[in-house]
């Protein structure tokens, strides 16, 4: 069974699939503003990050070079690719027949 | 904020997001201008850590109570595991239990009685003055004490009391009560309140009224708590005495059995001695115990300057106060909890052993939770959590044997540890016992955890059958065997010695024949019998009233009682023999008796005569009859009788010839060396032993014997009345408790480790039986299999004894003669302890060597 993803975890993975192979959390921030249009603060990706990289589903290294910036880069691990399609299959499987119920206004 | 950065997230990972951030600055300053980024910087930088610390604490809450949800889960499911093996539990449960509550009471004693201060305000500053004669101690005469109670500049305060009894009067009645002859500085000395009107001040020495302050639970006892008691008078020793208070219940062990307090009124003394103050003081702040002793020997030099070459050395000395209460109940205690500590050891290893024997047992089931996705880490909680569950109820089990055990001690032993009414289960205390819990929980959990959680596990699961024991766990537990065995050969030495020593005690000569005799104290007020020949004239009035009581063979006086009473000392010095410069004149037990003394308790007269009634007369040469050891002592190997001495320091005195020699009779202890002791015509005595010889049970004649002496004046009671044999008993008790307690200790020290060893060798059989079925199939003896079983245990057991005789031999060298109060010479005991130990060990493995005798080879091997 994939492990349980929040909401805002799903989205940074999203933002991550977006991007392709390695990246750090500055193009992250700036994608999910976009995609959301609304201000993500920088915290909330640092903690998702995190918090996907204990459950197995990002991995990540520092790189610190001699001069210019420090940054911690991240990738998608297989486990974590697995846990995105899973989450879409289930929501499409959620999702399916309800195209009529949501056209009509009635509740 | 920087701090919690720190601690939050790691330099690099602090340097990675301070860079991401300054680069979205960057972008918020192009796009918003220069206000907005940095209004958003700021605000970045104060979310940011508090984002992260408001994660990290909801994760962990999650943990904990994933966690929690875990444990509760193991509690239950252990409980209900461990109510199906209910002996497995309950042995457990009561041998941690019994060690874990033994070396808490332990403690609890050696905390209150050795660690404690006095329960004195300041106690640290309060010492012991004592006459310095080395080797001797002994108390402060009246002239010492008002010398040095003019001129103590170490000392900001001084004070001196003799124990005593007072008998009080009431109508008919008259009691019997301990007393303490204060001076008035004695109850500030130890800040002590009252409960009721006022303690004894200075003016009380001088003024002719007589007075007495109570003590708090005598007031209880004897009046009911009633206030009204002030002012009343009660007749002690035959004089009126006013109560003007009552000590406050707090009290130290100088207060603890005093039932009333009367000042001192001791006349101006003309003379130094005698010798029977004891001075306490409270040295002056700032003043070290170094300086104050120099300060009293100073003092002592300046006042008593010394006269001959033998007093040089005589001085005052110190110890602090605590010192002299405890005594030398130090190293018995000390030991004693040893012993309980290494039931403690020795329960918890055989814990282990039991404990794993059950992992073992459970493989199968362990390995099944494994493979439906358990971790290691899981599988290691749950048996932790049992061993914890089964170590508190023993933590449980063991406060209550603890209670129990102290409520004994105090009942028990209050006359041979001092302090004991101290004794409590206090907050420091419970904390060591709290450590010792959580100590025996890990130790207990450790080896079984490890070894149930271990990878090989999923074999069990592949074999399908009952699990086999690893070598490394084979090792642990036999190690674990050795280990207790090691442990249980020390404290049996010392239950061997204890009860060697026990043995020689009950065997030692005490001289006389204790049975047909009855004795008891008995003090004369100085108000009613101010001159001796007052006294005199009572006690011959006494002797004859008794001797002629129906059922007695013959009365006599004493001043002091066989076998551990001696009231009197006193140094002499040989004709011919002076004392070297430096040295301290030789000391006796001197026992003043009255004629018939040697009659009544019969003793033997080996050479020359016993006293006679002329020896009596106040003009009457002085006479004194020695004992053998006394005659061997000074002159071994020649005649003793006329002999001659000066007594007391008295050089200028009438010598004192030595008329007859008597049998040896113990007067200091059954343990004590026999020293020697000297029996003088006893005139004057102010209280002293009357001594019955009876025809039948002696017991039988005590009310008579009371009812005498109240005739003969009805203010007078007798005090610790006893048959001989009682005092017999009574010298033994002390030694008795001592091998009983050591003699329980190591009793369950064996039987624990005989239920390791059968355990580690029956579980032996279990896995082996296959290849014993084979070898049985294949022609082998049944007896050559028990004696393989029996081998195999023994081998264990001879290691641990091995191990374990270091110690004992440390034990038995280092602490006899201090502990026991008797050597051990005869090292045979120390050698049948080991063979006794193997030799139930054999017992304990003949059982499984039996069951791998009896093995059917067919059964066997049709089932595998």
């Amino acid at each position: 069974m994939p492990p349980m993803l929040q909401h805002f975890e799903l989205h940074v993975l999203l933002a991550m699939l977006r991007e392709g192979g390695e990246t750090y959390s500055v193009p992250l921030v700036l994608a999910l503003e976009k995609r959301m249009a609304r201000p993500v603060s920088q915290a909330a990706v640092f903690i998702g990050l995190s918090r996907l990289e204990k459950k197995g589903l990002v991995a990540s290294r520092l790189d610190e070079p001699d001069s210019g910036r420090t940054r911690r880069y991240f990738r998608l691990t297989r486990e974590g690719l697995a846990a995105v399609k899973a989450h879409r299959s289930e929501h499409a499987r959620l999702w399916r027949g309800l195209g009529r119920a949501l056209r009509s206004d009635k509740v | 904020m920087r701090w919690l950065w720190r601690l939050l997230v790691t330099d690099a990972d602090r340097r990675a997001i301070e860079s991401d951030l300054a680069e979205l600055y960057e972008y918020q300053r192009q796009r918003y201008g220069d206000r907005a980024a940095r209004h958003w910087r700021r605000r970045q930088l104060a979310l940011l850590p508090l984002h992260i610390l408001i994660d990290r604490l909801r994760s962990a809450a999650t943990h904990a109570r994933n966690a929690m949800r875990h444990i509760w889960q193991d509690v239950t499911y252990s409980g209900r595991s461990l109510a199906r093996t209910p002996a497995l539990a309950a042995t457990i449960v009561l041998t941690v239990g019994l060690g874990l509550g033994g070396t808490t009471a332990m403690l609890s004693v050696v905390r209150a009685v050795l660690m404690n201060p006095l329960p004195y305000a300041q106690a640290d500053d309060l010492v012991w003055i004592y006459t310095d004669n080395p080797p001797h101690r002994f108390p402060l005469s009246v002239m010492d004490y008002r010398t040095l109670e003019a001129d103590h500049p170490a000392f900001s305060e001084i004070a001196a009391w003799r124990n005593t009894s007072l008998t009080m009067t009431d109508g008919s009645q008259a009691e019997r009560s301990a007393a303490k002859i204060v001076t008035a500085s004695y109850f500030s000395l130890f800040a002590h309140r009252a409960a009721l009107g006022r303690l004894i001040d200075a003016g009380d020495e001088r003024r002719r009224e007589a007075v007495v302050v109570l003590g708090y639970a005598f007031w209880q006892r004897r009046f009911g708590g009633d206030p009204s008691v002030l002012g009343r008078a009660l007749t002690l020793d035959g004089t009126a005495h006013t109560v003007v208070g009552v000590l406050e219940e707090r009290h130290g062990p100088f207060e603890r059995t005093i039932a009333l307090f009367v000042p001192a009124r001791w006349p101006a003394p003309t003379r130094r001695g005698p010798f029977f103050l004891a001075v306490a003081g409270r040295l002056r702040p700032g003043v070290t115990p170094a300086a104050a002793v120099a300060s009293l020997r100073a003092t002592n030099a300046r006042h008593f300057p010394p006269k001959r070459p033998q007093d040089e050395r005589s001085s005052w000395g110190m110890v602090d106060l605590k010192e002299r209460v405890v005594g030398d109940v130090g190293p018995r205690l000390l030991f004693v909890l040893g012993a309980v500590g290494c039931v403690l050891l020795i329960a918890s290893a055989n814990a282990v052993n039991l404990l794993i024997a059950r992992a073992l047992r459970r493989q199968r089931e362990l390995a099944i939770r494994r493979a439906l996705g358990a971790s290691r880490r899981r599988v290691m909680q749950h048996v932790f959590v049992e061993t914890s569950l089964l170590a508190l109820t023993a933590g449980l089990a063991g406060l209550a044997i603890a209670a129990g055990a102290i409520g004994l001690v105090t009942v028990y032993a209050a006359e041979y540890i001092p302090r004991i009414d101290e004794v409590r289960l206090s907050a420091p205390v419970l904390a060591w016992f709290g450590a010792l819990v959580c100590a025996s929980a890990a130790l207990m959990g450790l080896v079984p955890a490890l070894y149930a959680s271990a990878p090989r596990v999923n074999q069990a699961l592949a074999d399908g059958r009952s699990a086999s024991e690893g070598p490394a766990a084979r090792r642990v537990r036999r190690a674990l065997v050795a280990a207790e065995f090691a442990v249980a050969t020390p404290l049996l030495v010392a239950a061997a010695l204890v009860l060697i020593s026990l043995t020689r005690l009950s065997r030692v000569d005490v001289g006389i024949d204790p049975a047909h005799v009855l004795t008891a104290g008995l003090s004369l007020p100085g108000s009613r019998y101010p001159q001796p020949a007052d006294r005199d004239a009572f006690w011959h009035r006494a002797l004859d009233r008794l001797a002629i009581l129906p059922g007695v063979e013959a009365a006599a006086f004493a001043e002091s009682r066989p076998p551990q009473e001696a009231m009197e000392l006193n140094d002499f010095e040989l004709e011919g023999r002076p004392v070297p410069a430096g040295q301290s004149p030789p000391v006796s037990v001197w026992v003043g008796v009255s004629e018939r003394f040697f009659k009544t308790l019969s003793y033997r007269l080996e050479r020359g005569r016993l006293l006679a009634a002329a020896d009596f007369e106040d003009d009457a040469p002085l006479v004194i009859v020695v004992d053998r050891a006394w005659a061997t002592r000074f002159f071994p190997n020649q005649d003793v009788i006329g002999r001659r001495l000066h007594s007391g320091g008295c050089n200028t005195c009438a010598w004192t010839t030595v008329v007859g020699v008597v049998n040896t009779v113990k007067f200091e202890g059954l343990g004590a060396s026999d020293n020697g002791v000297v029996y003088t015509p006893s005139t004057g005595s102010s209280r002293g032993f009357l001594m019955l010889r009876t025809v039948g049970d002696p017991a039988s004649l005590s009310k008579v014997f009371q009812a005498a002496i109240q005739e003969l004046d009805p203010g007078l009671a007798l005090e610790s009345l006893s048959t001989g044999n009682e005092l017999m008993a009574t010298a033994m008790e002390a030694p008795r408790y001592l091998t009983v307690v050591i003699g329980l200790f190591a009793i369950t020290a064996v039987l624990l480790s005989l239920v390791g060893i059968y355990g580690v060798m029956a579980h032996f059989v279990q896995q082996h039986a296959r290849d014993i079925g084979i070898r049985l199939a294949l022609g082998g003896e049944p007896s050559a299999m028990r004696r393989l079983v029996v081998w195999h245990g023994l081998r264990l057991v001879a290691i641990g004894i091995a191990a374990g005789m270091a110690a004992a031999y440390l034990i038995a060298r280092g602490m006899t003669t201090k502990l026991f109060g008797v050597a051990l010479t005869d090292p045979s005991t120390l050698l049948a302890v080991p063979l006794l130990l193997a030799l139930v060990a054999v017992l304990a493995c003949l059982a499984p060597g039996r069951r791998a005798a009896r093995l059917d080879p067919a059964l066997l091997l049709r089932d595998s």
